[in-house]
């Protein structure tokens, strides 16, 4: 009987002691965060943009300690099966709304860009070395089609006139995202745009059949992350990432040719201009009630002589109305975004030409509060 | 013993050892990693990497991971809560009633549950019960996470009750003990060890899971804990989308993560072993 | 005994809890899962055709065949990985070690069933991924390239390989277990009766082992199981690329990974979640299947011990 006191003794020891910690753990936190009256503010989606928000929403919490954002980046389709289900106040989505959705809540949402981003071309050409590789739509699309086989082709020969006897006789390894994403979206409608109709319009997705992964030299790479450590660790590869990928490891990024024919490596300024020249075109609405689901075709590939051709817009998606608590919150930050946001842009982001920037002006001034 | 049958006596011996010795060496290279990488990042924060809140992926600080170590130590000990006494009661239904198809049933029941991927299991918890409360909440992924552990604690539980030695068991029956006493009083003293063990499983498991946290949680980053209907932080989500990112600070944010739910991993390994020692 | 009967009564309510949230789950599965047969019937588990298309539900494919394949590849793969050591490490604590020892080692591998598998995928991923490639994969192309599976030189690190690698090192701890468990059924009159007939330790380990064939069997599969099912491990190390995985140096997909993976925008499809929690229920009904055989082996080789 001794033994089974002393193990009753022991247990009720470790009871108390997962009790206690249970405890603490509940109760520090609150001692901590104290203030009652913090408003929050909750967001999904896009994990594009949570990288950018994650630098504004660090920023402005110091700003404003009585805000607090919190965002996750679940992807964008679910963040907007989250929102839509009430479940978060905001949502961030790299494509608009579709045209079919837009209709279904038309009026009681606002859409925003909110930051330019863009897609690099990045390629693994040892002998290359420093030379910069300058491709064209339609060589892409021979690429990614499968039928450009070798990097010592005639056509990339022609688009590289200086360069061409250092283009290497090994075939080309051609590496795609494997998961569904905005920036596939972009890259194949860019494709689709740019090649006179050599890329067909059903390649055209956030996830599509490859045409080179039948030939066994495609490969898929989960996220930025993954498409960047293959085209790192395979030479004579050639990959797609968002530009922010891109620069922070090192990758050789190709100059592509834009509409106005001039060859355009992505940065700031061609990313801008590109922002610019889309709302130029008078595809996109200058409202936030509007329709933005035709701004690819304002946006990517579009003219003027700096565009950088594949360029995209972010967006967060709000309601018009909220509770005012939340509704001011909510317009703090974005007030915030369009003065001070600008100072705190992420390398491979851009901030949004003055036009654009227009829209979410317009935002703050709709979102009435109350409902 | 002929000198070819002691030979291979001995190479048998080498063999067994090599073997046995690359499928543990894992582990200290996983560990030794981990505090090389880790301990760089804790030492350049300093304490503040314990309860500080995320920085910008502009600045070079790796930041703090407070409300997500919160959060996790919180969903740790709610999800073995919910999912220990009920993985517990139906051990001892499958061990203690074999005769029973119930019994049986359970047991196949529970083990298969293992088999729906976690990220499903999230997935299904936020359908069933985030939707209809509107609202991401510790509750839910903590459920979600009590699901997913049920079947590692269940089977611990169930191997250390299947370990009781016969003779035991025949000795507290002898007695004139029910099941219930036997179970309560003798086996659970005797299979302390294994049962704690099973807990310590079920603690762990909850500690690193990721994806059933995904769509539950909602996730905090800069939010403490404020009351289990609420959302909350967790650090496995935490290190999961800092390894994703391109910045070097997150990266360094993430390892030091890691070192701190090894820590706190292998401080309930050594606390809950000092309590089994008979 | 009437107090047992309430006993067993007073356990039936968890019982039920648990066979509710299976019920729950199971049929929620099949409801979601619905909508994918419907439109294209068993097709989606014997085609290996990923087609998601926007706004033309009519023209979506979605096939299962390709990770079902690696599903099973990884899986067994993970097995032969973790066998060899697994018995070792049994048959070292049984068999070999001073007690002080044996409990060590123990602990060791309860440590390892334990460890977080956040860290197993972190660790994998950012570190031993590219040791594996350069110092193991690299090698045996190179030595055994006329084998078909080995057939492919490894282009990138992640693999259907180096997930094998490193779920075969996670279920190892669990293998032992199941395997300890076993050895520990058998009589000591067997060993001792093997010792006093002049047998070396060899000898008597392989009459052991040959007694435990059925252990061994349902070990694997019950640790098959296991390994089918585990997700942000596979998803950091696979390479997630959707085709048939000929060679096992190819990125491919267990249905695990490509949840993970797909999930988070199959939102913008019509079918795609749906095909997704068809994924979901082949994988738990290749589990009803492993887990109850496992068990089935399991227990008739113990009531005949």
């Amino acid at each position: 009987m001794i033994t089974i006191w002393m193990h009753r003794r022991r247990i009720l020891s470790l009871t108390l002691f997962l009790v206690l910690a249970l405890i603490i753990s509940l109760t520090t936190p609150s001692l901590i965060a104290g203030n009652k009256e913090t408003i929050h503010i909750r967001g999904s989606g896009s994990t594009f943009l949570q990288l950018q928000l994650m630098a504004w929403i660090t920023i402005f919490h110091k700003v404003r300690p009585s805000i607090t954002i919190e965002y996750n980046g679940v992807g964008s389709g679910a963040g907007q099966q989250q929102f839509f289900e009430h479940l978060t106040d905001f949502c961030g989505s790299d494509p608009p709304l579709s045209h079919k959705t837009w209709l279904e809540h038309k009026g009681r949402i606002l859409q925003l860009p909110i930051v330019l981003g863009a897609v690099a071309v990045v390629y693994n050409i040892p002998e290359l070395k420093s030379h910069r590789l300058r491709l064209d739509g339609k060589v892409l699309s021979m690429i990614y089609l499968g039928e450009i086989i070798y990097w010592d082709n005639y056509y990339i020969k022609r688009l590289n006139p200086g360069i061409s006897n250092l283009l290497p006789h090994a075939k080309i390894i051609v590496v795609h995202r494997s998961d569904s994403s905005g920036t596939t979206e972009i890259f194949t409608y860019y494709l689709h745009r740019s090649s006179d109709g050599l890329w067909p319009k059903r390649l055209v997705g956030k996830d599509i059949e490859w045409p080179v992964d039948r030939t066994g030299r495609g490969l898929g790479g989960k996220g930025n992350a993954g498409v960047v450590s293959i085209v790192k660790n395979t030479p004579y590869s050639i990959g797609y990432v968002e530009l922010s990928y891109a620069l922070r490891y090192g990758l050789d990024v190709a100059l592509l040719r834009n509409r106005a024919g001039y060859y355009i490596e992505p940065n700031t300024t061609t990313i801008i201009a590109a922002g610019e020249n889309a709302a130029r075109t008078g595809l996109l609405p200058i409202s936030p009630t509007g329709d933005f689901s035709k701004e690819l075709e304002a946006i990517v590939y579009s003219p003027g002589r700096l565009s950088y051709p594949i360029t995209c817009f972010t967006h967060i998606i709000i309601w018009a109305k909220y509770p005012p608590h939340k509704a001011e919150a909510i317009r703090d930050f974005l007030s915030w975004i369009i003065s001070s946001g600008d100072k705190h842009i992420l390398p491979g982001y851009a901030p949004l030409p003055g036009p654009v920037k227009g829209i979410i002006i317009r935002a703050i001034e709709l979102m009435k509060s109350g409902g | 013993m002929s000198r070819h049958r002691y030979f291979k006596d001995k190479l048998f011996k080498i063999m067994v050892f090599v073997f046995a010795m690359a499928g543990v060496a894992p582990l200290f290279a996983i560990i030794s990693a981990i505090a090389v990488n880790g301990g760089k990042t804790i030492l350049s924060v300093g304490p503040g990497f314990f309860y500080g809140l995320p920085s910008s992926p502009l600045s070079s600080s790796p930041g703090g991971i407070g409300p997500a170590l919160v959060g996790s130590l919180i969903l740790m000990f709610l999800s073995t809560i919910i999912g220990y006494p009920l993985a517990f009661m139906t051990a001892v239904l499958a061990v203690e009633f074999p005769e029973s198809v119930f019994g049986r049933f359970i047991d196949v029941l529970v083990k298969s549950l293992l088999e729906i991927p976690t990220i499903l299991i999230g997935v299904l918890v936020y359908s069933l019960l985030v939707v209809p409360t509107g609202s991401f909440s510790a509750w839910a992924g903590a459920i979600a996470l009590a699901i997913v552990i049920l079947p590692y604690i269940y089977t611990h539980v169930e191997n250390s009750l299947r370990s009781i030695p016969a003779d035991i068991r025949l000795a507290s029956y002898s007695l004139g003990l029910s099941r219930a006493k036997s179970i309560f009083y003798v086996f659970t003293c005797e299979a302390k060890r294994g049962l704690l063990t099973a807990m310590l499983i079920g603690l762990a498991r909850a500690s690193g899971e990721t994806a059933p946290l995904l769509f539950t949680i909602g996730g905090n980053w800069f939010t403490y804990f404020q009351g289990l209907g609420k959302p909350i932080g967790a650090v496995p989500l935490l290190i999961y989308t800092y390894t994703l990112t391109p910045y070097t600070n997150y990266h360094e944010a993430a390892w030091g993560a890691s070192l701190v739910l090894l820590m706190v991993y292998l401080s309930l390994f050594a606390v809950f072993r000092r309590f089994s020692k008979p | 005994m009437k107090e047992d009967r309430l006993f067993f009564l007073a356990l039936l309510p968890f019982g039920a809890i648990v066979v509710a949230v299976f019920i729950v789950f199971v049929s929620t599965l099949l409801y979601n899962s619905l909508p994918i047969f419907i439109h294209e019937g068993l097709m989606v588990y014997t085609s290996s055709t990923w087609r998601p298309v926007e706004n033309n539900p009519e023209a979506e494919v979605y096939g299962l065949l390709a990770p079902m394949i690696g599903t099973l590849e990884v899986s067994f793969l993970a097995i032969i990985i973790s066998l060899p050591p697994g018995l070792s490490l049994a048959i070292m604590i049984e068999e070999y070690l001073p007690t002080g020892l044996k409990s060590l080692m123990e602990t060791i591998i309860e440590v390892m069933a334990g460890l977080p598998t956040v860290l197993y995928g972190m660790w994998a991923s950012l570190f031993f991924a590219d040791y594996l490639k350069s110092d193991l994969m690299i090698p045996l192309h190179e030595i055994l390239w006329f084998i078909p599976i080995f057939g492919c030189m490894p282009e990138s690190p992640y693999t259907v390989f180096t997930a094998g690698v490193i779920l075969g090192i996670m279920i190892m701890p669990y293998m032992v277990g199941l395997i300890l468990d076993g050895i520990r059924q058998i009589p000591k009159k067997i060993r001792e009766a093997c010792y006093s007939l002049g047998m070396t330790k060899y000898e008597t380990v392989r009459i052991l082992l040959r007694l435990m064939r059925p252990v061994i069997i349902a070990s694997v599969l019950l640790s098959l199981g296991r390994a089918a099912g585990e997700t942000i491990a596979v998803s950091l190390t696979i390479g997630n690329t959707y085709n048939i995985p000929e060679c096992l140096f190819t990125p491919g997909y267990t249905i695990s990974s490509l949840i993970a993976d797909q999930f988070g925008n199959s939102g913008f499809y019509v079918y795609m979640a749906s095909a997704l929690y068809a994924g979901g229920l082949f994988l738990l009904l290749l589990g009803v299947i492993t887990s109850s055989t496992g068990l089935y082996l399991m227990r008739r080789w113990k009531t005949s011990v």
